[in-house]
């Protein structure tokens, strides 16, 4: 067989297997990009599989036991919202009103997504509230 | 003053311009004159530049709270040193930094070359101006660091207390330097490209240049891993988050171009395989910056949404498509001298090497924009997070540290049995005992056995390479022992160099399959005098105190760290308040050793009195850091290597 042959095939052995990795990967992790209206609107309980969901934390709906530690607050987008509870520390940047991006397994019974990933987008400047005009 | 800074910028973006304008006059029409003058323009950018810088970094840290930039990302008690790393702790901040480097990076080149005068130079200047023009551009008229507020506040707003960390500070201009540096890179391709250039000469000051960046690309992302450690306070370094990711992608690209552009100085080959993938390390660095700023996809840096990611787009299509249309216009340049002879050689390595680092990039560029592509094809928006990319990275990294040692003990054009069997039965012998004697360890599992074996058979390949040589060279030159080993290294600084960096990455991995597989996680609501165990480690709370800081106050857990009955003192896991922010910051305690850390959180003092603590043990971390640092010395040594480029110097004279 000759090399320039042998090296397409070898190739294709490779771009295969990655092809295939990519593929079943996104099958088996891939999790379910929704608003949180979308979510708690869902009439059928979802298959199994992950859900991944961008929103704010409710005023006033932090619930956290610190000796668990296990923290349990509402997320919404400003029309729906869902129960999330997260068995973990509470990050530093959690608070009202922040942006948070929660992954997990949602229970449709109790309209609760159980998180296994917690993230809190960190503003890296406060936005510029009450700095006023630009000198024109 | 900020009329200056405003008025340097507009002259430099104008200057760009000059400088892109003369050069292509001067290239067109054969005049020395205009490729003189565009040289020249592209200093005054320099200048300009540095200008700008001084005259935001004067206001930074003189507090001028009639700057906006300043008003919002410092405040009085911020110190003098922060508050000019505030530079680039914003969007308008971080661009500076990024032109100025980017002029650091002109200014170097045109020093360097300031003898030179071939053309195919102007032209490399004319690429680095053209970025330069769109950098200028953003500054002046689209994101200016220079708005003044008409009411200024007394103090201002401050700087994130996560960002005050002296590794924060250093880890910016590092990692810029390593993104900004591949502009040189890609300029050289262009200009081969534009001038119609053959020769190889070229190629070995692209290499010298693309390993700088590289080295400094590579160290910040470790940098980035190691403040994500201590900073962030769960436990690990390494999220998959698009922010690394970003950073990451670069990185891998640049490495295999370092490969396969060895292959071009030996044999001729992979001539447009090599221009394609400086092109790619160049926009993929610039992919990098937008999603950073562009608020594209959530991470946990992202930062304001800001109105410049439509910029970085149309760059990042505009440069690509005019440099995939010049390798096209220019195919005859690029054609190959010579074929691949055989599969099983050091050519056929560095071939696989090469789609196994674009498989990696592919593969992390695909999980990172995911949600973006999903919804683009099938409409429903999928995101995958850290298992995919463990899924589908791990073993394409460990393919890639088996062919590390497979590739260099594979014979150039052709391996034959003999060199097959005098190669590799004593590095697999070494792979299959080390894999033995860590069985008992608790290791099980393919891929960290895999991870094991490639470690040990690349260790003892490097180990024979250098025995073999000092061999040869006791032979030749009749030097002995320690000698023969300095004589060695010396004589081929970018072989032996390669290899030492090569030791660098067979670290890491270890302290990656240490720290993943082995981690060890413990919490425990404790009172003062009890204490809880993890591993060997017993814990025992003192008590707990608060103290003020400039800023903050902070609270920090005493706790008595033992093992096996040694006690290694007090530790402090803490956690501050900051004032400005209302933001609590954890600050971790570590009690590293060069086997494990033991990572220590303080969850809180709780309302019944008692003190969460939450540990970690991981085992091998600092392999990772050390790791990062052999292969920076050994990206250091092969670039002090300066024989190659003479003779290529002599021969093209």
């Amino acid at each position: 067989m000759n090399t320039t042959v042998k090296i397409v095939l070898v190739s294709l052995v490779v771009i295969g297997s990655v092809a295939y990795l990519i593929l079943s990967g996104v099958k088996q992790t891939g999790m379910q990009y929704m608003t949180v209206t979308e979510l708690a609107q869902m009439e059928k309980a979802p298959k199994a599989g992950g859900f991944r969901l961008d929103g704010i934390v409710a005023a006033g709906s932090i619930q956290y036991d610190q000796k668990a530690p296990r923290l349990q607050f509402r997320m919404t987008d400003g029309k729906e919202a869902v129960n999330i509870v997260y068995d973990g520390l509470m990050p530093d940047a959690f608070a009202d009103g922040r942006d948070v991006v929660v992954e997990g397994t949602f229970r449709h019974t109790d309209h609760t997504l159980l998180a296994t990933k917690l993230v809190t987008k960190c503003p890296s400047k406060y936005e510029s509230q009450g700095l006023g005009e630009d000198k024109s | 003053m900020s009329e200056i800074g405003r008025l340097a910028l507009l002259v430099g973006f104008l200057c760009a311009v000059f400088s892109v304008g003369s050069i292509a006059y001067g290239l067109r029409t054969g005049r020395v004159g205009p490729l003189r003058s565009g040289r020249n323009a592209l200093w005054a950018v320099c200048a300009m530049t540095l200008l700008a810088v001084i005259i935001l970094g004067r206001a930074l840290v003189a507090r001028d709270f009639t700057y906006r930039y300043v008003a919002e990302h410092t405040s009085l008690d911020l110190s003098p040193l922060f508050s000019f790393a505030s530079l680039w702790a914003g969007q308008e901040g971080s661009l500076l930094l990024w032109l100025l480097i980017l002029s650091s990076y002109g200014a170097a080149f045109l020093w360097i070359y300031r003898k030179r005068l071939d053309p195919f130079y102007d032209a490399v200047a004319m690429v680095v101006a053209s970025v330069a023009i769109f950098f200028t551009y953003l500054l002046s008229f689209v994101c200016s660091p220079f708005r003044m507020l008409a009411n200024p506040p007394v103090d201002g707003q401050g700087l994130n207390p996560l960002l005050q960390d002296p590794g924060m500070m250093i880890h910016p201009p590092i990692l810029y330097t390593g993104y900004v540096g591949f502009i040189i890179p890609f300029a050289f391709g262009i200009a081969v490209l534009l001038m119609n250039r053959t020769g190889t000469r070229w190629i070995e000051e692209v290499r010298r240049w693309t390993l700088f960046s590289w080295m400094f690309l590579g160290f910040g992302v470790l940098l980035g891993a190691r403040w994500a450690y201590i900073e962030l306070g769960w436990g690990g370094y390494w999220g998959w988050d698009p922010v690394e990711n970003a950073s990451l992608m670069p990185w891998l690209v640049g490495t295999a171009f370092l490969h396969s552009v060895m292959i071009e100085q030996r044999r001729g080959m992979l001539k447009t395989w090599n221009v394609a993938l400086i092109v790619l390390t160049f926009e993929l660095s610039i992919f990098g910056t937008f999603l950073t700023r562009s608020g594209v996809l959530t991470s946990v840096h992202s930062f304001a949404e800001s109105n410049i990611g439509p910029w970085f787009l149309a760059f990042i299509i505009g440069s690509s498509t005019l440099a995939t249309a010049l390798i096209l216009y220019r195919k005859s340049l690029l054609e190959s001298e010579n074929r691949m002879d055989a599969i099983v050689s050091r050519e056929g390595s560095f071939l696989f090497n090469n789609v196994l680092f674009v498989a990696l990039t592919f593969a992390t560029f695909l999980g990172t924009t995911f949600p973006v592509v999903s919804e683009a094809v099938t409409g429903s928006k999928i995101s995958v997070s850290a298992p995919f990319f463990n899924r589908v990275n791990v073993p394409i990294a460990l393919a890639l540290l088996l062919l590390t040692g497979a590739g260099p003990v594979l014979s150039w054009w052709r391996a034959t049995a003999s060199v097959l069997q005098r190669n590799f039965i004593l590095p697999t012998v070494a792979g299959l005992l080390a894999t033995l004697a860590s069985l008992p360890f608790g290791l099980h599992g393919v891929y960290p056995i895999v991870t094991v074996f490639g470690a040990a058979f690349v260790l003892t390949t490097v180990v024979m390479e250098f025995a073999r040589g000092i061999q040869a060279r006791k032979d030749v030159a009749a030097s002995r022992g320690a000698m023969a080993l300095v004589d060695l290294m010396t004589k081929n600084k970018r072989r032996y160099g390669g290899y030492v960096i090569h030791v660098g990455v067979v670290m890491i991995f270890i302290g990656v399959l240490g720290s993943s597989v082995f981690q060890k996680e413990a919490h425990q609501p404790l009172r003062t005098g009890e204490s809880m165990k993890i591993g060997d480690y017993t814990l025992t709370l003192k008590g707990t105190d608060q103290k003020n800081e400039p800023g903050a106050t902070v609270t920090r857990a005493l706790l008595d760290v033992s093992q096996n009955g040694k006690s290694f003192g007090v530790s402090h896991p803490a956690k501050a308040m900051y004032f400005k922010s209302q933001q609590p910051m954890t600050e971790v305690a570590l009690h590293q050793t060069l086997g494990e850390d033991l990572y220590m959180i303080l969850g809180g003092v709780n309302d019944d009195g008692t003190v969460s603590i939450q540990a970690y043990i991981n085992p091998l971390v600092s392999l990772i850091w050390f790791g990062g640092i052999v292969m920076v010395i050994g990206t250091i040594f092969t670039l002090s290597d300066r024989m190659r480029l003479r003779r290529e110097e002599k021969e093209a004279v």
